[in-house]
């Protein structure tokens, strides 16, 4: 289930400024020379389906991908449209793909992969589930193919999948933490606008909580959700450079403004602004509960977008902001917990390699695109043409991400496996009251491996 | 009370009691009576409730089970709800699995089970009793102690081109080979049970009649554990039918799957629409209610046959 | 030469034997040995090592074991102290439950065939669904339980069953319970109906009550059946695993894990197997050092 959000979720991206990418820790290496003359030569034209390469070499090849895209999936379309596209223009590229459930896929691709079973092209999350893939040689790099899309893909977005400076993934959406807020019950106590500053924002939850409204809705059965409060009370209260620097290994957990923040966050817990129930309920559950109007925030990504702009009674009364600065000596608006994660690679044992690579990259484009006109993602490409159909929650969210500057990865997928459980395990705990932030850092220093 | 009982009693005629009522020498207060009564009754219903319940709610809509008549018996019939398992919930093809899975399991395990039992019941050697204790280590060792070698295993010989495909992970096979060891020790206990029952003579007559081993084996031992098929197969029925833990690790795609994981996956689909869950609890769990309608004496002999004797 | 031929004839006969006897052992030795045997050894040999399940492990010696205890997101005393508290329950709730019913239906009772199916009926259903089953009475908006106590105006007694984390554990417990009383009472019922009736008779003509009859005659000859049925409570409470992943996963906040359920984290959410078989390692040590220990304390008390 923790991976079901991290279908959708993705890696906060590296920083605009400094590449910080996951297991690297230069600048990507300058690629050497062109790619090879048999590529495709692929239009770079952001025209989205009237796409007119056509490949130099016409020989018919099959290529294969696997992901998680279901019937249920909230990318589902954006997956089958897209593939339409590429379809329609590389008729002569037979395209298999097969989706699975998102919780046996990833016991399927790691035994695709020690089997180097792996299909052509193969979805993944990045960061460090990607990462051991990598470090195990199983993947082809995207460097030289990249060189053909460099300006339709900002290589910011490519932060969490570059490992030693180079590229292994392809980002298919983004999604940051938004605060949504149900105006109705933010109006009947007197909230115009979602608070702009802390103080305000707690003073508006007491204010609920006189009137009898349950401030947050949070499924406390799937620690993924308490992570989406947390980690945003975290960066707002340390900066996202200090945060970026722990989940990525490169700092201690033994850090007294993690402590603090905690603490910030377990007070919400102690004062009672979650749902007491919620501990018993699925994301699902709570979500519904949201849109019925039982809780007066939800802070949960911005995949959400979509299935909230498909509920017309509630639409109207949603509005989406950015969780205000805790401690305004460090955090900063303009932070945003999130990235690019959802992400397609290709499989070094692919027989035709560089033209997956080169399917994948424009696959993730079209994917990028749709999601977004469908609202279930933000664009990590570079958005182009008619975009205004997209849903007022995702313009919302993009504008809040124009204004931003750095991305925190979300920590349960910026680190690797054992690790996010340790780190996790702690968090069930902070939200349990059973440790508080001097505990969660003394424990997190001890056992992160 | 008792004792007043005792202090009348002591000299009554009890020796002429005796002849009438074996088990009523001292009449039980019928007060006693009734409240051991209430009890049982209970107690029998406290087991009832939830079958029923189960079966009532799998009927219903959602605006039964949640308002409307919580308790009682549909208003509607919601034969639909049957429907919505099947279809959406592939319970059909789920159970397929398990009854393919059981049987392959069982089979193996009965053909492994009277074979061991033959050549440790019936052929004098040296190391019998030791290889019965052997096997009967079995009965303690924890399922938990395989899952992980096993799943390695597994994983890594579904690496392999064609073995992969019958043996790996995400196969029958990867069930139906660890199902069949769990039940052996308990099949090899109740196998020998049974075979100790068969007189040694006929194993004589056959010798006699120039039969060797295998063909006693063949033609006059196996006709003859027929019982003790049944006891076997029923218990091996219980163990794959409602195995979890194995089935949830090693299968990890929708086609293979078993019921106990299916009805999981089910739930997780329709949070908040009761109806079919029930519908597929019902499924998985009629099959087994109506075996033991008609082998109860079976099923009850093969649990106590662990315990009695082990 | 009479002689040399008959000794061939017999040494070639025993070695026909042998070879009969290890065919016919084979098909059970295969299966015993490659999934109940083997994978014992491996996994300790595996326990030793830190090994993400596909590529080479790394020896670590005893450092899994030393973490188990040590690493505070690893909630190995948790889930030992609840298995504790469900083998508590189970040897001193349900056993004596189950022994009473058994001497009950034991003592040639009007509809004793009945009772004895309906009391063991439970046990024969999956305990997925039961799981389930019991997850549809707990829910807090609609469950049965929530629901009556409404209905009785105790509606101050409704609490989030599988969420809190006083009634987690609880939540458990009863379905627990519930199941296997019958599976108990079968056992001993089969040993109290195997007591000799004359032995019955004989007290009874002594003056004996019913209930006296069934402490000083029935229970000391079932001893060994009782036995069994402690050790089979406390090893079936150490690899409880199918309520616990239905009802609560574990939670609220990892205060209902068990070993098993460690035990299946470890390998899929943590990909770490070497630790995952020193949970199997463990837990197969507690199970046959409860079974001995069990089974020294009734000799004791024979003694």
């Amino acid at each position: 289930m923790k991976m079901k959000r991290l279908v959708s979720t993705l890696l906060a991206g590296a920083m605009a400024l400094s590449l910080v990418a996951c297991g690297a820790t230069e600048a990507p290496a300058a690629t050497t020379e062109a790619p090879a003359a048999e590529t495709k030569t692929e239009e770079a034209a952001p025209a989205p389906a009237d796409t007119t390469a056509e490949a130099t070499t016409s020989d018919a090849i099959t290529l294969d991908m696997w992901c998680i895209a279901t019937e249920s999936d909230s990318n589902r379309h954006a997956y089958e449209a897209a593939i339409a596209d590429m379809q329609a223009a590389y008729p002569d590229i037979t395209f298999n793909w097969e989706a699975f459930e998102n919780q046996s896929y990833k016991t399927k691709i790691k035994a695709a992969v020690s089997a180097d079973e792996l299909p052509d092209i193969f979805f993944t999350w990045s960061c460090a589930f990607l990462g051991d893939f990598v470090d195990a040689g199983k993947v082809y790099c995207l460097d030289d193919e990249y060189q053909n899309w460099k300006d339709e893909l900002p290589e910011v977005m490519l932060g969490n999948t570059t490992y030693n400076g180079k590229h292994y993934g392809v980002p298919t959406t983004m999604n940051i933490v938004g605060l949504f807020a149900n105006m109705d019950l933010l109006k009947e106590v007197g909230y115009d606008e979602v608070p702009g500053t802390y103080e305000d924002f707690l003073a508006c939850c007491d204010a609920l909580k006189a009137k009898g409204i349950i401030p947050f809705g949070c499924a406390g059965k799937e620690t993924w959700c308490v992570t989406e409060y947390l980690e945003s009370v975290i960066e707002k209260s340390i900066g996202a450079d200090e945060l970026n620097d722990i989940f990525l290994g490169k700092a201690t957990w033994n850090n007294e403004g993690v402590a603090t923040a905690v603490d910030t966050f377990q007070e919400l817990v102690t004062n009672g602004y979650f749902d007491p129930a919620g501990v018993g309920l699925t994301n699902d559950e709570v979500k519904a509960n949201f849109m019925a109007g039982k809780y007066a925030f939800y802070m949960n990504g911005t995949w959400n977008c979509a299935d909230f702009a498909a509920n017309e009674e509630f639409f109207p009364k949603v509005k989406v902001a950015e969780f205000p600065v805790v401690d305004s000596a460090k955090g900063k608006l303009g932070q945003l917990i999130g990235g690019p994660s959802d992400t397609l690679a290709v499989a070094a044992s692919s027989p035709n390699a560089e033209k997956a690579a080169a399917y994948a990259m424009e696959l993730g484009k079209l994917i990028c695109h749709y999601g977004y006109l469908d609202g279930c993602g933000l664009p990590a490409w570079i958005p182009y043409g008619d975009t205004s159909s997209v849903n007022g929650l995702t313009q919302a969210v993009s504008e809040i991400c124009a204004n931003a500057d750095s991305y925190v990865l979300f920590g349960d997928t910026a680190m690797n496996a054992d690790d996010a459980q340790t780190y996790l395990s702690y968090v069930d705990q902070v939200y349990g009251c059973q440790v508080d932030g001097a505990g969660f850092i003394a424990g997190l220093a001890a056992d992160i491996r | 009370m008792e004792d007043t009982n005792k202090k009348t009693k002591k000299n009554d005629s009890s020796k002429i009691h005796f002849e009438e009522e074996r088990y009523t020498i001292k009449k039980t207060n019928p007060a006693v009576k009734v409240v051991i009564f209430v009890f049982l009754g209970i107690w029998a219903f406290v087991n009832l409730f939830p079958i029923y319940f189960m079966f009532t709610f799998s009927l219903k809509s959602n605006e039964e089970i949640f308002g409307k008549n919580v308790i009682g018996l549909p208003n509607e019939w919601l034969w639909s709800n049957y429907a919505a398992a099947m279809k959406t919930g592939n319970m059909g093809l789920y159970f397929l699995n398990s009854v393919l899975v059981t049987v392959a399991a069982t089979a193996i395990t009965v053909i492994a089970a009277m074979m061991a039992t033959y050549a440790i019941t019936r052929i004098k050697w040296k190391l019998s009793s030791t290889t019965n204790s052997f096997f009967m280590l079995g009965l303690t060792i924890p399922l938990q102690a395989s899952i992980v070698p096993v799943y390695v295993l597994l994983s890594n010989v579904a690496k392999k081109p064609v073995i992969g495909g019958i043996f790996g992970i995400n196969t029958y096979a990867s069930l139906i080979i660890p199902y069949a060891a769990f039940t052996l020790a308990m099949a090899i206990l109740i196998s020998t049970g049974f075979m100790v029952e068969i007189p040694y003579d006929l194993d004589e007559a056959a010798r006699i009649d120039g039969c060797g081993l295998w063909g006693t084996f063949f033609k006059i031992i196996v006709p003859l554990m027929k019982p003790a098929l049944s006891t076997i197969g029923v218990y091996s029925y219980l163990q794959c039918w409602n195995e979890f833990m194995f089935a949830n690790v090693f299968i990890s795609d929708s086609v293979h799957r078993t019921l106990p994981v299916g009805i999981k996956a089910l739930s997780g689909q329709h949070t908040t629409n009761w109806g079919p869950i029930g519908a597929a609890l019902c499924i998985a769990t009629f099959p087994t209610l109506l075996v033991y309608v008609f082998l109860s004496k079976r099923i009850q002999e093969s649990f106590i046959a662990g315990a009695v004797k082990g | 030469m009479a002689k040399n031929k008959t000794m061939n004839h017999k040494s070639a006969t025993n070695w026909k034997k042998g070879v009969t006897i290890f065919l016919f052992l084979l098909p059970a030795l295969l299966l015993f040995i490659s999934v109940l045997i083997a994978p014992i050894a491996v996994s300790i040999y595996r326990s030793l090592q830190d090994w993400n399940g596909f590529s080479e492990g790394t020896f670590i010696g005893l450092k899994n074991y030393k973490e188990l205890f040590t690493n505070g997101s690893i909630k190995f005393m948790v889930a030992l102290k609840n298995s504790m508290i469900l083998a508590f329950f189970s040897v001193f709730v349900q056993l004596p439950l189950s022994l009473l019913l058994a001497l009950l239906l034991g003592r040639k009772i009007k509809g004793e065939r009945f009772f004895l199916s309906v009391y063991f009926m439970p046990v024969l259903i999956s305990t997925v669904v039961i799981g389930q089953l019991w997850l549809k009475i707990y829910n807090p908006d609609y469950g049965l339980l929530n629901r009556m106590l409404d209905a009785l105006n105790l509606s101050s007694w409704k609490h989030v069953w599988v969420g809190e984390v006083g009634y987690a554990l609880g939540a458990i417990l009863v379905p627990t319970i519930w199941q296997y009383v019958g599976y108990h009472m079968l056992l001993m019922y089969a040993g109290v109906k195997g007591v000799n009736p004359d032995l019955r008779e004989a007290a009874m003509l002594d003056g004996a009550t019913n209930w006296q009859v069934d402490r000083y005659v029935v229970i000391p000859i079932i001893k060994p059946i009782i036995k069994v049925s402690v050790i089979f409570a406390v090893t079936g409470s150490l690899k409880t695993y199918d309520l616990v992943r239905i009802l609560t996963e574990g939670g609220p906040f990892q205060t209902t894990e068990v070993p098993s359920t460690l035990l299946e984290n470890m390998l899929f959410l943590r990909n770490r197997y070497g630790m995952g078989s020193t949970i199997s390692v463990m837990l197969i040590v507690l199970c046959f050092a409860f079974a001995l220990l069990i089974s020294a304390a009734f000799k004791e008390k024979d003694n």
